[in-house]
């Protein structure tokens, strides 16, 4: 079991005054149940066909954020990912809630199965609004076109979202929750910087992003950390365990900690 | 469709003037703030009314200085009688909508508005990273779905570049490295100090309370921080800073790509500004608060992506001094609709169409309750009134006896507000006829006293800590 009384890593360290030390807490509650949760797997394989995430939202900075339930979390993102082998292809379905924004977001996409995991084809999203506005849902979709442009359609309406540089792999910035564990394994890339291009939430092109090795530590449990950095993009701290999964990842505003891993290998 | 115009009030949070690419800044790419330049006249000379986001705000909702609208610092309340934009369009024919941030206490913004979206949580300071993206898919939603008779009205509060404020919280109570040492960055990759990082000592009492002493009335905690940054971590601020207004940029190139495939592009006038800047390093400052120009220079561009509105395009005014009680005004005039007469602020429209009008040789800006400038051409004048010995809650002024430290810089010769001629007796007879422009100006001020009991306790202990200083120096 985890020691929440040691310093976590700057990168994702919000236990500090402002969050009444609910921070630490919550982050380590969340990751002794991913880890009870990965003992009952039944197979304890890295490579699922078939995998499901959930990942607690924890607000870095308490003011005005707290849930109603007295709980730090604001939300949570399940991630799904199912593998096409006919095609060799992941078909992606990532659930996004916020309780704060209020807005719940299902984004459906499908990334070939390289490194880097490339966004491959078209893509939907659908956004509802929970809040009590006037503004209650949007849908969305989008596709790469043949001459390496990026079309959405928002409420049937199309636009041209720009255009990626043939060389640079387009990816989505979900999809970087498995880049990730790629690039860890992958020896002799630690010290590399790698340039890829992100399509934001499936809607906004960040073109020019670099990703590389930060650090190595033992607490809250054995990481390896990456940043992200680009133009458009706010940093971001990416943290991998011992199984090749995607445990932590952190923003200026918010951290997800991974609270739930299933999966299947069939 | 009617033949009057629509308007699209697009605002971002804590921007400061030269923070966009078109304006020659190297070190961010904002091409969607750009192309509203392109399409239409920017104000070089775009000041604030006061350097904090509640009270800006209220001036943008009223035409009035922060004074005047009971809003003369963050803690403030909207006088309940004051009317705002949203009231005075909807009774003119007009459709008003609001998105996003409003933040003008004492004022809902459901009684003025329709809200397309404004989140669980009420959005105020911080949240960009949850409340912009949401904005723009509510306008998009409203773009693509607008079918009244009426006009519309549409202002959207973006928060960003605002969230630079949550970066800086999170200096309080942790060392972040700075990322040339995680070897993230190289030093190439940052841009450089500014030009003014170090600062005139000589600054008004108010200045120093609120922002310089050890236990400052304002983010006392990030002070202690900052103290112990290296040259790269003030770098590093401002390399961030840019990345906010990135991300708030491409928000805003989304609402203007659905716009440019609506009916309305063509008769939609966008006036875009910031209710506010940043120091961002200048001064050895950070955030607002102050009445120096990073803090209190802001974007204001007028523009339309169609031809439908006569608006001079890709044109930057250098001449004319902006001020945020102009936005009322000029939203009034391309509304068709009479400017109260007690509104303090111009149209604009006429300079935006080109056309020359008799305009103001000065901004007059307020700040933190206490805090006053003016600036000319030539000059920026900074003073203070200092606290009444029996507060009586009302804004203070016009009162040349009242008035404490002064700062005093040319604009021409010292454009980064360096070198405080307070002192220099051959500017002895500037600093006056300053004063005596101060004095006048508020003159015609009608100012409204904080009634509140929230505003009043901050003012009393805020007056009690500058009085102790103006006493005993500490």
């Amino acid at each position: 079991m985890m020691n929440k009384s040691k310093t976590l890593h700057w990168s994702f360290d919000h236990n500090y005054g402002a969050q009444r030390d609910d921070f630490a807490q919550s982050m380590i509650n969340a990751l002794d149940e991913y880890q009870s949760n990965l003992s009952n797997l039944r197979e304890n394989t890295r490579i699922r066909k078939y995998e499901k995430r959930v990942y607690q939202i924890l607000p870095n900075l308490w003011r005005g954020y707290q849930a109603n339930n007295n709980k730090l979390s604001i939300g949570k993102v399940i991630t799904e990912r199912k593998y096409d082998e006919n095609n060799s292809i992941w078909n992606y379905r990532v659930h996004y809630q916020n309780t704060t924004s209020g807005e719940d977001l299902i984004f459906e996409f499908c990334c070939l199965d390289k490194s880097y995991l490339p966004l491959h084809d078209k893509w939907k999203v659908d956004v509802k609004n929970t809040s009590s506005d006037v503004y209650s849902k949007l849908s969305l979709s989008g596709h790469l076109t043949s001459e390496e442009g990026i079309q959405l359609t928002i409420n049937n309406t199309n636009i041209n979202a720009g255009t990626i540089a043939g060389a640079i792999p387009l990816t989505c910035n979900w999809a970087l929750l498995d880049v990730m564990p790629i690039i860890s394994k992958s020896k002799g890339s630690l010290d590399n910087k790698h340039t890829i291009a992100i399509l934001e939430d499936l809607e906004h092109l960040r073109p020019n992003c670099h990703l590389g090795f930060l650090d190595s530590i033992n607490y809250p449990m054995r990481l390896d950390g990456y940043y992200l950095y680009g133009n458009g993009l706010l940093p971001s701290y990416w943290w991998i365990d011992a199984n090749d999964t995607t445990v932590i990842v952190s923003a200026v505003f918010e951290t997800l900690v991974l609270q739930e891993l299933s999966g299947d290998t069939q | 469709m009617n033949n009057l115009l629509n308007i699209l009030f697009i605002n971002t949070d804590q921007h400061t003037w030269d923070a966009i690419s078109a304006y020659g800044n190297p070190y961010l790419n904002t091409p969607n703030i750009d192309r509203l330049h392109q399409n239409g006249t920017s104000f070089k000379k775009s000041y604030c009314t006061d350097p904090v986001c509640a009270a800006s705000r209220s001036s943008w909702a009223t035409g009035l200085y922060t004074s005047e609208t009971g809003v003369p610092f963050n803690g403030g309340q909207l006088h309940p009688e004051i009317q705002d934009i949203g009231q005075l369009l909807s009774s003119n024919g007009y459709r008003t909508f609001h998105c996003g941030k409003w933040h003008v206490p004492g004022r809902n913004v459901h009684e003025s508005f329709q809200v397309l979206y404004y989140g669980n949580r009420n959005i105020g300071a911080g949240g960009a990273a949850y409340y912009d993206s949401a904005s723009t898919h509510a306008v998009a939603d409203f773009l693509t779905n607008y079918d009244e008779k009426e006009p519309f009205y549409l202002q959207i509060g973006f928060v960003d570049p605002h969230d630079v404020c949550e970066y800086l919280h999170n200096h309080e109570e942790k060392h972040i490295p700075n990322p040339i040492e995680q070897g993230i960055l190289t030093e190439d990759d940052l841009p450089p100090l500014p030009i003014n990082f170090n600062y005139d000592e000589r600054e008004t009492i108010l200045h120093r309370v609120c922002r310089r002493v050890d236990n400052a009335l304002i983010h006392a905690p990030i002070l202690k921080a900052v103290r112990k940054w290296d040259e790269f971590q003030w770098r590093y601020l401002r390399w961030n800073y840019y990345r906010f207004i990135e991300k708030v940029d491409a928000e805003i190139g989304r609402v203007l790509s659905l716009l440019k495939q609506t009916p309305f592009c063509n008769n939609t006038v966008i006036i875009f500004s910031a209710d506010h800047g940043e120091a961002s390093g200048s001064h050895q400052m950070f955030q607002k608060f102050a009445l120096y120009e990073e803090s209190v220079r802001v974007p204001f561009i007028i523009s339309c992506l169609g031809e439908g509105v006569r608006i001079k395009k890709d044109r930057l005014d250098n001449e004319n001094f902006v001020s945020g009680v102009d936005l009322f005004p000029t939203i009034c005039d391309f509304a068709g609709v009479d400017i109260p007469a007690t509104c303090q602020g111009k149209s604009l429209r006429p300079l935006a169409e080109g056309n020359a009008t008799p305009w103001r040789d000065y901004a007059y800006i307020e700040s933190n309750y206490w805090g006053r400038s003016i600036v000319t051409d030539d000059y920026k004048y900074i003073t203070e009134y200092k606290p009444k010995e029996n507060e009586d809650f009302l804004p203070p002024g016009p009162d040349s006896e009242q008035l404490g430290f002064a700062q005093l810089f040319d604009r021409h010769n010292d454009p980064y507000e360096t070198v405080n001629l307070v002192d220099s007796p051959e500017h002895q007879e500037i600093i006056t006829a300053f004063r005596d422009k101060l004095i006048e100006h508020e003159s015609r001020l009608i100012r409204q006293e904080i009634v509140h009991q929230n505003p009043k306790r901050t003012i009393r202990n805020w007056g009690n800590r500058l009085r102790e200083y103006w006493k005993h120096g500490k």
